[in-house]
């Protein structure tokens, strides 16, 4: 076993070599750091600062750190602080202990020094890349998912020995990455020792170019062939990424072999994407393969209702529903109309009934207020008359035909920016005065006759989409 | 003898204190919101019909929060961001597919981490013609169409930017512009500044018959 007392100062040495000295000595050299038999705990100043060590550069620590130890790469946990030297083993636990993992049971027998320092939980979790908030207690069921959260829940008190893979998959925004990291966060709180990692495809794609540009595909290896739970998002972001694929591939059965799980997602079955190897597409039919559909209406309304709950909002049943039969395309958007929704009622603080919910949601409901050409214009005002279009364009002075082009007119001054001598020229070559005429006629008769204001208001309505 | 013109510019208005609201009051509250990093506010999409100002206000609000503005017609997104970056990106419907998945992969890095990003393009999201995943987040933060303004907010913000430019615009001149000009906002503000400039060179107010002229040659400024 090497010596971990060396660990540290390896890692910089490798780091300050990957990174360069600027970087380095900014991010790297403020942090402090204490090895024990198999965790490696990295303190960072602030949180911002963890953060970005997160997001950055825990990658390629990790990678050092499992180049030194190369039996058994060591975990790596972050915190906040500088002090080198740990607390006491019966310190008050971390506050930044997430939620799940409060109940998370202490493994026992085991001789872990680190484990009674640390809220090894929380610390452990940031090297999963897994929100927290992502859980099965958040997930919202209903009859578009269960089938999926089922075979997820069986993944999660079994991994590695049942499904593998288990692939879900479905459209945009249903609801795939809360789902896939329930399973993740199940699997940590019960297990913290488990290696978990969830990734993006394309931050594995930047993983292996990384590895490539580097000459590290040791330690990049060696990092993911440690997993016991892969989880990898969208996968059919690998599609024309040959090299990824071809290592993706040996990770496949590197830990399906191991017993290890994978659990991966993609917006449609494994047979339909195309571009991805064959032998690909076969492995992943190996497991199970679920869909997610989307939510139907009830469930759509229990997510609005949990998401306002925890946003600390209170949303009105009635106003729930209105906004779950207007939005039906996926949970994203749904949040998306909840979020704009909420940012109204705070603006203008009022409370939110359904008028003012249709009013916040006129933005992304109307979808409305589409681009609109004079072209169109002409076409859709010439079929509403029964008029010919070249009637748009004629010199024609009848009631019959000139009451549509003036119609015609007054819409495309409303719905374009067109000047009005270029509304004119769309117009058979009408001058600029006659556009005007038409305008202001038509509006007064919007005022004073009813089917006009009603046969106008009607083609706006159309022509908006 | 001709007067020369000397290519001295104005310093720069504060960020959306020439905007003239018109019925986007909601809309500038949560850019301003986003400027300063409230967490409701840290993803916003800006739609609108050509000329209506979205490109304004993101420049603004780029200035604002000393955020990195993309247009996405002529720019390249950067590779690789922090995940506390401030992004602006205009004209998103502009990018090619490895430019979506470029956006869709910052977007996941920035809502993963504490930044924001702050977009723009023609139409609302669920009808952006580019990849699902990214349209998607797009309508997951705040959506707002950019509405334009009505014939008499566009008189005042004419003469207000008139004003700035140092010349005084009548409500007859204004009215003149809207009877005879294309009607978007940038175009108008060029059209001003280009009116400026000519009446500087001559010496001349600007009137009535320098309008007619400037629009008579309009090849000679870009059309809306």
């Amino acid at each position: 076993m090497p010596d971990m007392e060396n660990l540290w100062p390896y890692c910089l040495q490798e780091l300050e070599k990957s990174l360069g000295a600027s970087q380095f000595n900014i991010w790297i050299k403020p942090l402090a750091a204490e090895a024990s038999s198999d965790v490696l705990t990295i303190a960072a100043p602030n949180p911002v600062f963890l953060d970005f060590i997160r997001d950055r550069y825990l990658g390629i620590i990790e990678q050092a750190a499992a180049a030194y130890c190369t039996d058994t790469p060591p975990q790596i946990h972050l915190k906040i602080g500088t002090a080198k030297r740990p607390p006491a083993p019966k310190a008050t636990p971390a506050k930044t202990a997430a939620p799940a993992q409060a109940n998370a049971p202490q493994p026992a027998g085991e001789n872990k020094p680190a484990e009674s320092r640390f809220s090894r939980g929380a610390a452990n979790h940031e090297t999963t890349r897994l929100n927290p908030l992502f859980t099965f207690d958040t997930l919202v069921t209903g009859k578009a998912n269960q089938l999926a959260r089922a075979a997820a829940e069986q993944v999660a008190r079994h991994p590695g020995s049942g499904y593998n893979p288990l692939f879900v998959y479905g459209g945009v925004g249903l609801g795939k990455t809360h789902l896939i990291q329930s399973i993740g966060n199940f699997v940590h709180q019960h297990n913290p020792e488990a290696r978990i990692r969830y990734i993006q495809a394309e931050k594995y794609i930047q993983d292996v170019v990384r590895a490539y540009q580097h000459k590290g595909f040791d330690e990049f290896k060696r990092y993911y062939h440690s997993l016991d739970v892969l989880l990898v998002d969208d996968i059919q972001f690998f599609v024309g990424k040959d090299k990824t694929q071809e290592e993706f591939f040996y990770l496949f059965n590197t830990l399906v072999e191991a017993g290890k799980q994978i659990i991966l997602t993609s917006d449609r079955i494994p047979s339909d994407i195309d571009g991805l190897l064959e032998r690909l597409k076969s492995r992943f039919s190996w497991g199970l393969t679920v869909a997610i559909e989307p939510p139907e209406l009830e469930m759509r309304v229990a997510i609005l209702l949990k998401k306002a709950d925890a946003l600390h909002f209170h949303l009105d049943a009635n106003v729930a529903f209105f906004i779950a039969k207007s939005i039906r395309s996926n949970v994203r958007e749904l949040e998306g109309a909840l979020n704009r929704v909420i940012a109204y009622a705070r603006f203008t603080n009022q409370q939110i009934s359904i008028e003012t919910a249709r009013d916040a949601l006129r933005d992304i409901l109307a979808a409305g207020n589409r681009l609109v050409s004079v072209e169109n214009i002409q076409k859709t005002v010439a079929d509403y008359y029964k008029i010919k279009v070249a009637d748009m364009h004629s010199k024609k002075r009848t009631r019959e035909i000139a009451r549509p082009r003036q119609i015609a007119m007054a819409l495309t001054k409303e719905l374009t920016q067109m000047s009005l001598p270029a509304i004119g020229d769309a117009f058979g070559g009408r001058d600029h005065t006659t556009v005007l005429h038409a305008c202001r006629t038509i509006e007064e008769m919007r005022q004073n006759d009813q089917e006009i204001g009603t046969q106008y208001a009607y083609l706006l309505q159309m022509l908006r989409g | 003898m001709k007067q020369l013109v000397l290519d001295l510019a104005l310093p720069a208005p504060e960020p959306f204190s020439d905007f003239v609201a018109g019925e986007n009051a909601e809309l500038l509250f949560q850019l301003n919101e986003w400027c300063t990093g409230t967490p409701h506010a840290r993803f916003v999409y800006l739609w609108g019909e050509p000329g209506c100002g979205k490109s304004h206000l993101l420049a603004a609000a780029a200035r604002r929060a000393q955020a990195r503005l993309i247009d996405a017609c002529c720019e390249a997104l950067p590779e690789e961001i922090e995940p506390d970056t401030l992004l602006a990106v205009d004209n998103v419907d502009s990018l090619d597919r490895a430019g979506q998945e470029t956006l869709f992969a910052h977007f996941n890095t920035l809502r993963a981490g504490s930044g924001g990003l702050v977009s723009a393009g023609l139409l609302p999201p669920m009808l952006l013609s580019m990849l699902p995943d990214l349209a998607t987040r797009l309508g997951w933060g705040l959506v707002y169409q950019l509405r334009p303004l009505s014939d008499s907010d566009k008189a005042a913000a004419m003469q207000a930017r008139a004003r700035q430019l140092g010349f005084d615009l009548s409500g007859e001149l204004a009215d003149y512009l809207l009877r005879h000009a294309p009607r978007g906002m940038a175009s108008l503000y060029r059209l001003l500044e280009h009116a400026n400039e000519l009446a500087l060179s001559r010496q001349k107010a600007v009137t009535m018959n320098l309008l007619r002229e400037i629009l008579r040659g309009q090849h000679a400024t870009p059309a809306a």
